[in-house]
């Protein structure tokens, strides 16, 4: 899975620490999910898409494999 | 916080068990193989457990939840690892002894190990599923 994440991040001048806590997780979490090694429950993804003003379909893009 | 509890509750069992193994070592007359290996072991729990209760408390202060959902997956698998763990110790552990040792292993030790390999693995998958990242 890929993920818009930092890009967004970057446009809010958030940093994962800040995004961390908007969203009530540790910021490994938001590490992990930025490389692509975590794929976040669909509540935590929901969350996060609304913290950076977007959606999921924005946010996350699905490998077909 | 809710978890301010749970921390304080893992730092006085960690006092207790180091507390215990000194006391434990302070009055043996022997110290043998079994008595080090055991006790080496549960030292290395220990210091993870420890670094846990830190991390945790690191994220407290910084005002970050100590647990998350992450975590707390993590924990699932790296308990199912720990059980699966124990089951095959408590099986092979006096099959083994018998074979190497040609004797059988009394029931307390057998519970020692289990008990011991157990937290060990638990510790280990825990500490690597956290490090790797564990895509769901």
């Amino acid at each position: 899975m890929k993920t818009r994440m930092k890009e967004l991040r970057a446009r809010y001048n958030l940093t994962q620490e800040d995004l961390a806590k908007k969203v009530g997780v540790r910021r490994e979490t938001i590490l992990f999910i930025e490389k692509g090694d975590y794929n976040p429950s669909l509540k935590l993804a929901h969350d996060i898409a609304e913290a950076l003003q977007t959606t999921i379909d924005e946010l996350f893009m699905f490998d077909q494999d | 916080m809710n978890e301010k509890p749970e921390i304080l509750i893992g730092g006085i069992v960690a006092i207790l068990v180091v507390s215990s193994l000194v006391v434990y070592f302070l009055t043996i007359r022997t110290v043998g193989a079994l008595d080090l290996v055991s006790g080496a072991i549960i030292v290395i729990i220990i210091a993870l457990a420890i670094y846990i209760l830190w991390d945790r408390t690191k994220n407290i202060r910084k005002g970050l939840p100590a647990k998350d959902e992450r975590l707390t997956t993590i924990s699932y698998r790296a308990g199912y690892y720990g059980f699966i763990a124990a089951i095959w110790t408590a099986v092979a552990a006096p099959v083994i002894a018998d074979i190497l040792l040609g004797r059988e292993l009394e029931g307390h030790l057998v519970t020692a190990l289990v008990v011991l390999t157990s937290a060990l693995v638990f510790m280990l998958s825990y500490f690597y599923l956290a490090w790797k990242g564990h895509t769901a």
